[in-house]
């Protein structure tokens, strides 16, 4: 009995020793839990927090993506090639957008009145560019359209009588244009107000618009310039081509008297030649005259009484005379057809299109004319032939090139000297020397040969323009002009021709 | 430390020597938490140690076997609650290189403030790897435990010792694993 209670006393101590195990447990499950509710509701707060903060970032960033969104938009038409009415057009319909208007506006004015523009100056996101002459006339009477000043910023300016309308505000900046001219740009609002942190924006995107019209300004004057430019490049051109023209006549005027020399020294030896040749007619007609009166006394006429009527005139000497005066006559032409030619290809004035030439060619028509100028104390060593390559060229232009530098040449050797024409080849260029025994010229003379009205001849002989004018055909010819002289020695002249391919 | 480790310490000790152990351990340690744990909380890694002192000495094993024995445990306890991809390694140093650029990143997303050690791999052969421990709690023979428990996991057996080891005298700590 005794050991049954011992056991039963042991097992209630188990017991309770269990319990108090078990519910110190519980104790500290419950104590657990407890922690682990408030660390979830601390995190369930967390999360509130963070949601809450997570969307107000959200809608700032969408209010900056708009922003930049909007200033992007509007500085890429302002910087784009856009004409100027599409740049504010753009301009306006972004900025409508931006700003939550209902209605944006352009209209120009010049001293305080408004300037006949486009009919459609009234945009909305719904209608697009349209006129609505009401909401126009309520515009114009809430801007101050007569300031001749341009405004300083944005402006927003409360709405009275309009109350069919329901208009709050309006919204509106200006810009100098051209001429005195002021553009404005408008936005109609139901609200009252516009949101205060659109302005710092919109204050960029007026800085931008302002400067993309001061380009496009700067733009159209420039072209302006640009125009003038032209036409004054245009004129000096033909003044050019005018000077080079009298040039060329005025070294014809110095030529003229050779080349009447020239002209008339066949002309005379060909009037000669048809005197006699008239003559020799005169004699066929008296040999024929008695031929017929033989015919007529004897009714026949034998081989002895023919030789003696021919031998009476000298028809063999006649005959052979009359060929060689004939050919003396051709030839004669000849010489006046290509003084004229030479003339006709050297007074053409010449519109610069260059073709394929041949400097041998030239250089011949150019001694040719100029001929005249050189006298028998002068030698002439022509050393130019086929072989030379070609050029592209302005023949009459040339030959007027040449031409001076052979006047000068004989100039410089009044008393007597030789001329000498030769070509070398190098680096796909033909160099023509064009070399003189004369005078030659010192460093002061050398440095001025090319300088307009710039001449060593006397008052009246020379214009000064020869070598000047040569010069500038040259150029246009890309042809590089070197100069060598020795007073006292003679001068040559190199000119450097790039080879036609 | 994470809540989670002292929940599973406290099942670990259970598992082994039962509850009147555990409620002796507690009374004994008489701990700020009052032994109180949860897994959504962080305590004082201290009371952990604390903890292990008290289990070594009265089960007469050392420290370190007692970190050793527990971590090797708990490895199997997370390797099965670990989210998927983690169960896609079948090799010890796979997995061990795995451990920051994969494991480190899914523990940081759950808890951004979780302290995670750092591994720094100085040599690798067919059969051994060796990688300094750096870590401010200077827990390498909780991760001696682990390598072990993660060998297990593999179906491989490893030796794991330490080089160097700060406990011991060492400027760092250097962990080598052999498979054997």
């Amino acid at each position: 009995m005794g050991k049954l209670v011992l056991s039963e006393i042991k097992s209630v101590e188990e017991l309770q020793k269990r319990i108090s195990l078990l519910e110190g447990k519980a104790a500290r499950e419950k104590k657990a839990r407890n922690i682990a509710e408030n660390q979830l509701e601390r995190y369930s707060l967390e999360v509130y927090q963070t949601e809450q903060s997570l969307k107000k970032a959200l809608a700032f960033a969408t209010k900056k993506q708009l922003e930049l969104e909007y200033l992007s938009k509007a500085s890429m038409g302002d910087a784009s090639e856009l004409p100027l009415s599409e740049m504010i057009s753009n301009m306006i319909e972004l900025t409508c957008e931006y700003c939550a208007a209902q209605y944006g506006f352009y209209l120009v004015t010049k001293n305080g009145v408004e300037v006949e523009g486009t009919l459609d100056n009234t945009w909305s996101k719904e209608l697009g560019w349209q006129c609505q002459s009401e909401l126009q006339k309520l515009v114009n009477a809430n801007l101050p359209l007569s300031e001749a000043d341009v405004l300083e910023s944005w402006i927003v300016s409360t709405l009275s009588d309009n109350d069919a309308m329901h208009f709050g505000c309006v919204l509106y900046m200006n810009f100098a244009l051209s001429g005195g001219k002021i553009g404005w740009l408008a936005f109609l609002n139901k609200k009252e107000s516009f949101d205060e942190g659109i302005f710092p924006i919109l204050a960029t995107a007026r800085d931008d618009l302002n400067s993309g019209i001061r380009r496009r300004l700067t733009d159209i004057h420039i072209l302006e310039r640009n125009v003038q430019l032209q036409e004054s490049v245009y004129n000096l051109e033909i003044a050019k081509r005018q000077l080079i023209q009298s040039e060329k006549m005025a070294s014809l005027g110095q030529l003229a008297a050779g080349v009447a020399h020239e002209i008339n020294n066949p002309l005379a030896f060909i009037r000669s030649n048809m005197q006699v040749l008239k003559e020799y007619i005169i004699d066929y007609k008296n040999l024929h005259d008695d031929i017929k009166s033989e015919l007529a006394a004897h009714n026949n006429l034998d081989k002895s009484s023919f030789i003696t009527l021919c031998e009476k005139v000298d028809l063999t000497y006649i005959h052979e005379d009359s060929v060689a005066l004939l050919i003396s006559n051709i030839e004669g032409l000849n010489r006046v057809r290509d003084i004229v030619e030479n003339l006709k290809s050297f007074s053409h004035a010449g519109d610069a299109k260059l073709i394929q030439i041949s400097l041998n060619k030239c250089v011949d028509a150019a001694l040719r004319i100029a001929g005249s100028v050189f006298k028998y104390e002068h030698q002439i060593d022509n050393q130019m032939n086929n072989s030379s390559p070609l050029v592209l060229g302005d023949l009459g232009q040339l030959q007027q090139v040449f031409m001076n530098l052979f006047i000068n040449a004989a100039y410089a050797m009044q008393g007597g000297g030789k001329l000498s024409i030769w070509h070398t080849e190098e680096n796909q260029r033909v160099i023509i020397h064009v070399k003189d025994t004369g005078c030659g010229m010192n460093e002061e003379t050398i440095s001025k040969l090319f300088t307009p009205f710039f001449t060593t001849k006397p008052v009246g002989v020379a214009t000064g323009l020869g070598l000047s004018v040569s010069y500038v055909i040259l150029e246009a010819h890309k042809v590089q002009v070197t100069v060598d002289s020795e007073i006292g020695l003679g001068t040559t002249f190199n000119l450097s021709f790039p080879v036609s391919i | 430390m994470k809540g989670i480790v002292f929940v599973k310490f406290n099942e670990f000790i259970e598992e082994l020597w039962g509850e009147e152990f555990w409620d002796e351990l507690l009374n004994e340690a008489d701990l700020p938490s009052e032994g109180a744990f949860t897994s959504v909380v962080t305590y004082d890694d201290q009371e952990l140690f604390i903890l292990i002192g008290l289990v070594a000495d009265r089960q007469n094993i050392s420290v370190r076997d007692a970190q050793f024995a527990f971590c090797k445990w708990v490895f199997k306890e997370f390797y099965n609650s670990a989210p998927a991809g983690a169960h896609d390694f079948e090799d010890v140093f796979e997995f061990l290189y795995a451990v920051q650029g994969f494991i480190h990143v899914e523990v940081k997303k759950l808890n951004p403030n979780a302290l995670v050690p750092e591994f720094k791999f100085l040599s690798e052969t067919s059969n051994k790897l060796s990688f300094h421990y750096i870590s401010p709690r200077k827990l390498c023979f909780f991760c001696e435990g682990i390598v072990h428990g993660l060998a297990e996991q593999m179906g491989q057996a490893v030796n794991v010792s330490q080089s160097e080891c700060e406990h011991e005298g060492g400027q760092r700590c250097v962990l080598v694993v052999e498979k054997v």
